[in-house]
Parts: C-alpha cells; sequence; structure tokens
C-alpha cells in the first residue's frame, strides 16, 4: 500500500527544492559576488543529518526503542572510514568501498552493542546506549596509536566518480552526490517500512506483548532494527568524514549530536521518513545554515560587531531549540508531520 | 484420544509472589476445555506460560508430544499454539485487515493466509464490513472478535483464549460463545480462560478451577456446574 497523498506531495517538493537550490545559490552568488552566502556546502550537512536522523527513526520511530548514543555509532562509521582511507594506514581504499565498510562496521557494531542488550526494556536501553556513546568518545580518544586521539585522522579522500574530481573549493559536486544517497536511504527505509521487519517492529512499539503472542521474534526483530539504525548512522559518519577530510576530534561525536538526531526525529514526528526529513531541513537547516548566514548578513552590513557575542545569532542556537522543542511538545506532540493516521503497514491488498 | 496439550507441576513467580503453584491440566483434541477462577487467581500466567511468553519455574509442558520447556515463544505460535491475549490488545491504528495480516506474521503462503481471512470473516461478517477500518473504532465486542481472528490467522491447533466475555455487552458475549462452539463443530481444540463461569462451562466440555495458583478441582463441565462448591464459589447460588 501508499502512503497517504499529502506525504508523497510534501517528499516531492522537498526533492525539487532540493535540486533547485544550488543553481539559484550560484546565479545569486554570480549576481551579487560580495553580498552573498554560500549556502550549498552548509547544507550538506542537512544531508548527512537526514541520514542520520532516518537511522534513529528506524530505531525509535518504527520499533519504539529509546537510542541516546546514535553519535556513537556515526563516529564507528567516521572512523572506520578514516582507518580505511587515510594514508598513513595500508588499506587506502577509495570512497565507495570504504562506506560500504563502514556502513558494515556499523552494523556489526550495532549488532555488538544490540546482542546483550536487546532484551533489556524502556529506559535500561536508554542509559545502556548513553553510555556506549560516552565509552566510545573515550574509546577514540585513548587509543591514539590508532585512532591520532584528539588531532583526528586525516587528510581523508573525497568521492569518486568517473570523469571528475571531487575537491573542498566546490561544494555543488559534493552536495547532489549526498542528495543521491540519501534518496536511496529514503527509499530503502520506505521498503523497510512495509517490509515484514517493518510489520514486527510496528506491532513491538505498539504493543509487545501482543507482538510476542503473534509469533514475532521480538528480540531478533529489535536487532535488526538496531543494526540497521547502526548502519545508516555509520554511513552519515563516513560522508562527514569524507565532507570535512578528516574525522575531525572524538568529541564531534558527543552526546550532543546523538540527541540533536533525537530532536529531528521528535520535531518532524515519530516514525514519519517525511517528517524526519521536514525535521532535518528545519534543524540542520535552521542552525547550520540560516544563523550563520544572518550573522554573515549582519556583520558584512556592519549592523553587529564581532565582538557582540549576544549579536551574534549563531550564540542564540541552542535556546532557540529549547523553545521550539517546549512549543512543540505543549502543541503539537506528534511532531510537525506525523505517521498517516491509520499506518498501512501490513502489507499489500489482497 | 491422547492429550494435545499436558501440563504437569507447573510452577511460575513474578519475583517473590508465587502466581502459580501446581498447575497440572490436560485438553485432548478437538475439547473445549475450560479454566475458571477468581481474578488474580492465576489464569492469565497460566496462559502466558504456556505461550511460553512467561518463563516458568517448574514444571512440564507438552504439545503434540513435544516438551515446550526450551522452546522459545516465537517459535510455539508456529508450532500451532495461539492465544487471544487478555483485554484483546489488537494494534488500534492498523486496520481490520492488517490486524488479521499480523496475525499471519509467521506465514509465507499467501493463498491459504487469504482462504483462512475468508474463514474468519464468515464467522465474524461484521470484521468483513469493517475491514478497511481501523481497528480501534471497533466496539469492544467487535475488537475481541477481531483478536479472535487475528490469532486463528496463524492457523493453530490449539487457540487459547484469556477472558473473552471481559467488559463486553452480553448480546456480543452470546455471539462471541457460538463462534467458539461454531470453531469447536470444525475440529478445533479450544482452552477457554473465563471469570464468567457459567457462561464457561455450558460451552466446555470440561473444566479446570484454579484458585491461589493450584488446579483444586477439574472435571466434565456439567458435573461442575452442579458441584455445590463450584455454584457457592462460582456461580453465586
Ligand atoms: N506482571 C506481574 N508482576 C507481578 N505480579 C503479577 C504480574 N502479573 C500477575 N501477577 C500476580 O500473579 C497472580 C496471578 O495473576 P493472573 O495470572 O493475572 O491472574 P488471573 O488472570 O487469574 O486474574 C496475581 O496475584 C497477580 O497479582
Ligand atoms: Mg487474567
Amino acid at each position: 500500500m501508499k502512503s497517504p497523498r499529502r506525504v508523497r506531495w510534501v517528499e516531492w517538493a522537498l526533492l525539487a527544492a532540493a535540486l533547485a537550490i544550488p543553481p539559484i545559490n550560484w546565479f545569486w552568488m554570480r549576481m551579487d559576488p560580495a553580498g552573498a552566502h554560500d549556502f550549498v556546502g552548509p547544507l550538506r550537512q542537512v544531508l548527512i543529518y537526514a541520514v542520520l536522523a532516518l537511522g534513529l527513526n528506524i530505531v525509535t520511530g518504527f520499533t519504539g526503542l529509546l537510542h541516546l548514543g546514535m553519535a556513537a555509532f556515526m563516529a564507528v562509521g567516521a572512523y572506520a572510514y578514516g582507518i580505511l582511507t587515510c594514508e598513513i594506514y595500508p588499506f587506502q581504499l577509495s570512497f565507495w568501498p570504504a562506506l560500504g565498510a563502514s556502513a558494515l562496521i556499523g552494523t556489526v557494531a550495532g549488532l555488538l552493542l544490540g546482542a546483550p542488550t536487546m532484551a533489556l526494556r524502556g529506559d535500561y536501553l536508554a542509559i545502556v546506549t548513553l553510555g556506549f556513546g560516552e565509552i566510545v568518545q573515550d574509546v577514540l580518544k585513548n587509543l591514539d596509536d590508532i585512532t591520532q586521539g584528539t588531532q583526528g585522522i586525516n587528510p581523508l579522500p573525497g568521492p569518486v566518480v568517473p570523469g571528475y574530481a571531487f575537491n573542498s573549493q566546490n561544494a555543488m559536486p559534493w552536495y547532489y552526490l549526498y542528495l543521491g544517497i540519501l534518496v536511496l536511504v529514503v527509499v530503502g527505509c520506505r521498503n523497510l517500512e512495509w517490509s515484514r521487519p517493518g510489520r514486527a517492529w510496528l506491532a513491538i512499539r505498539v504493543d509487545e506483548l501482543a507482538a510476542r503472542c503473534m509469533g514475532i521474534p521480538v528480540v531478533r526483530q529489535k536487532m535488526l532494527a538496531f543494526a540497521a539504525g547502526a548502519a545508516l548512522a555509520a554511513i552519515a559518519g563516513a560522508m562527514m568524514a569524507s565532507m570535512l577530510t578528516s574525522t575531525g576530534e572524538p568529541a564531534n561525536y558527543d552526546f550532543q549530536v546523538s540527541i540533536l538526531a533525537l530532536c529531528i526525529v521528535i520535531v518532524g514526528g515519530m516514525g514519519s521518513i517525511t517528517g524526519v526529513l521536514v525535521g532535518a531541513v528545519a534543524m540542520i537547516g535552521f542552525a547550520n545554515v540560516l544563523l550563520p548566514m544572518l550573522a554573515g548578513q549582519l556583520q558584512a552590513r556592519g549592523l553587529v560587531s564581532q565582538a557582540n557575542v549576544f549579536g551574534n545569532p549563531n550564540n542564540w542556537k541552542y535556546l532557540i531549540f529549547g523553545l521550539v522543542l517546549v512549543l512543540m511538545m505543549r502543541f503539537r506532540p506528534q511532531g510537525l508531520l506525523p505517521r498517516a493516521g491509520a499506518a498501512r503497514a501490513a502489507g499489500k491488498s489482497p | 484420544m491422547s492429550a494435545l496439550l499436558s501440563v504437569q507441576g507447573l510452577r511460575a513467580r513474578y519475583g517473590a509472589v508465587e502466581a502459580l503453584r501446581e498447575v497440572s491440566l490436560e485438553v485432548r483434541a478437538g475439547e473445549i476445555v475450560t479454566l475458571i477462577g477468581a481474578n488474580g487467581a492465576g489464569k492469565s500466567t497460566t496462559l502466558m506460560c504456556l505461550s511460553r511468553v512467561k518463563s516458568i519455574a517448574a514444571g512440564e509442558i507438552t504439545f503434540e508430544g513435544r516438551s515446550l520447556n526450551e522452546v522459545p515463544a516465537h517459535r510455539v505460535v508456529g508450532l500451532g499454539l495461539a492465544q487471544v491475549p487478555e483485554g484483546r490488545r489488537i494494534f488500534p491504528r492498523l486496520t481490520v485487515f492488517e490486524n488479521l495480516e499480523m496475525g499471519a506474521y509467521l506465514r509465507r503462503d499467501r493463498d491459504g493466509v487469504a482462504k483462512d481471512r475468508a474463514h474468519v470473516y464468515d464467522l465474524f461478517p461484521v470484521l468483513r464490513e469493517r475491514s478497511r477500518q481501523a481497528g480501534g473504532t471497533l466496539s469492544g465486542g467487535e475488537q475481541q472478535m477481531l483478536a479472535i481472528g487475528r490469532a486463528l490467522m496463524s492457523r493453530p491447533r490449539l487457540l487459547m483464549m484469556d477472558e473473552p466475555s471481559m467488559g463486553i455487552a452480553p448480546i456480543l458475549v452470546a455471539r462471541i460463545f457460538d463462534a467458539v462452539k461454531r470453531l469447536k463443530n470444525e475440529g478445533m481444540t479450544i482452552l477457554l480462560v473465563e471469570q464468567n463461569a457459567r457462561a464457561a462451562l455450558r460451552l466446555a466440555d470440561r473444566g479446570y478451577v484454579i484458585e491461589t495458583g493450584r488446579i483444586v478441582l477439574s472435571d466434565r463441565a456439567p458435573a461442575l456446574l452442579e458441584n455445590p462448591r463450584v455454584q457457592e464459589a462460582y456461580l453465586g447460588e
């Protein structure tokens, strides 16, 4: 069965806007080279966080498991990509094989953490994932023989496609490539949602006891969700590392990143793929694109000085996030685009 | 006839609380057996143990000659033992059709599933009428029908029902019990848990009485209806 028309419409509109933005931005920069702002580069972060949040959406949105350590799996992906590609290590894979291997390593990490913890319920699982998030950072920091400690692993290669070499100066090709990856991830998530595991996840989320009475292997299906989420987080991590040409330091993958992913899912609408996309655009677009742009414009026009910490919109970011979350919880707890009423999760028509 | 299900010396606990102390019972193929008892006596716990959703402290569960003691919950349904849990527990935001599909989760024979769905619709025509409606919008009685239908979708050989009459209008209870009778006539074996002892005993072939985790009486159902002890404690006479 299909998702409701409204959702389809939003998704196509998002894709159309995403495709149209780079030429528009390019045109703006041509017309007004001094005043224009490049937002295609920062927008790549929206795409990466969308992948991360779609991963969390499988775990928390579809299956109902509160996961507070997604950043750890993002770090696993980023460092896997770093170690597999960086010239100081023996592997030196190129982008695509390394991306695939990162996803695989993320999956394995997910299964390793999932196996002993999936029998835990509710709050316990949240605490374990939170602890895992902290431990991974510490391990990456202290295993500096392998991970370069707080230096991060660099330089890392960008993507490769036949006939074109990606470089950090030109963000547009990255943007389209990452958009392509995101589209594939969305299609994958849609198929998962209507698949047998998707039905099992829904049953587990709504009523675990009823799911058991249906013969659904609850622990195994939870692990599958957990592993799928970890795989997407790892892909997001590899995308991030490739874009920054560095894994960055371990603290880049801290609790705040996990919470940001959770906020995207909550703001967008738990379990709603389109909602998560809207949530990523709203939250990351606001924080990483709009606010810096506003700050740049204010400074360029001499309205506020760099020294004035209150005048810099970036410094208001978390206050605004907090306010938005409180307002959302008060007035629209189901998220911007909640999952459709009677979810069409139980497969095709007769 | 040998027993389809046999339970010997079953014990189960919730932490320090001993919920089942000594439950032994037998269900033979083609029978309706009822387990009656007051609130908190251990009826639901018994069914959850049989479904292997609840861990057991001691005892032996045998279904079709094979021990279920080491069988995980998700295998039990596949072996032919299905439960309609207490309180219905349908998926309220899924349609009636989708709820039934959920019951067939383990099955891959599409034709067989379609046939069983048609059978459920025959048993409860209202479900066919409401097939595109969200389960949560049905009345309590209709939801109970849906829960029974959902369990039937796994094509069980033994159907266990936990208080199907709870909180349901009498007219619908009668319809549900009629359906149970019809299932029996079609060859289904049924273990029916009820607080509504009179209705259950009228329907059943045999019955067991459970008190504080112990089976204290067992007999043919008509005999239990005549039993002074049962009459006093469960039939309000
Ligand atoms: N999840 C649980 N945790 C602790 N005690 C429970 C739980 N479920 C049932 N019990 C206890 O086990 C006993 C049997 O309960 P139950 O099987 O639900 O009885 P019945 O279905 O006959 O009403 C009761 O004393 C009840 O309080
Ligand atoms: Mg009960």
